[in-house]
């Protein structure tokens, strides 16, 4: 929707994280990503973004106080961005492609990392993190749960 | 902003830089709604005069704040000041 926020991929693979469930969550962790480190990174590049338009995000989140909060309230309804939909039809596609019968974190996780140039993978860019390394890992704690 | 990375324009010579400058201000703003609403309900001001100053309906704001702030703070609302004072 035009003009409004809304749920991007970066936040799905947030979401992810906060749940610290499955194997994507721990595919995660052991490549060093917490959800801590996530929110930071995200709020680096909202912020790198604000600057290259004059804002300062310090500024604001000085004059706001304490309730200023970047992240997405809680029960907070929003739609799905282009991408973030992109993302669940691509999670969609490896659960049929794996002969998986129900959509987990994994699927989700390798939705993301098919949007090479999403937000979330520029996001775990800057974690250091390479989608490559981390499907390989997410495809090895796999291989040993079913072995 | 140094020159070279503008276009002759006047905006970032990579538009991908100027559109996720709109998505994060959009989250700002979002942010900060939600924050100075908040801040106006703990000093006592009525969803009709937050609404007010915000130019929506009461119902609006209320929909979208009132749940998050009163479980932030549970009991009575604070009590109610009169505006602008």
């Amino acid at each position: 929707m035009l003009g409004h926020d809304s749920v991007g991929d970066e936040d799905l693979l947030l979401g992810i994280l906060r749940a610290d469930e499955g194997m994507a969550a721990e595919a995660l962790s052991s490549m060093g990503v917490t959800l801590e480190g996530a929110r930071e990174e995200s709020e680096e590049m909202l912020s790198d973004a604000l600057s290259s338009i004059g804002i300062s995000l310090e500024e604001v989140r000085r004059e706001a106080g304490d309730a200023f909060e970047m992240r997405i309230p809680e029960g907070r309804r929003l739609p799905f961005s282009p991408l973030a939909k992109k993302v669940l039809v691509e999670a969609r596609k490896e659960m049929r492609r794996l002969g998986d019968d129900h959509l987990g974190t994994e699927h989700v996780l390798l939705g993301i990392l098919h949007i090479e140039d999403g937000t979330a993978v520029r996001m775990l860019a800057g974690m250091g993190v390479s989608p490559e390394t981390l499907e390989d890992q997410l495809f090895e704690l796999r291989g040993r749960e079913a072995g | 902003m140094n020159e070279n990375a503008r276009t002759q324009i006047g905006g970032p010579r990579d538009p991908r830089e100027g559109l996720e400058a709109v998505v994060a201000l959009r989250r700002m703003l979002e942010a900060l709604e939600a924050a100075q609403v908040e801040n106006a309900y703990v000093a006592g001001w009525s969803w009709a005069q937050i609404a007010e100053v915000l130019g929506v309906s009461k119902q609006a704001v209320h929909k979208k704040h009132a749940k998050r702030i009163r479980d932030r703070f549970p009991g009575e609302p604070p009590r109610r000041k009169g505006k602008g004072t």
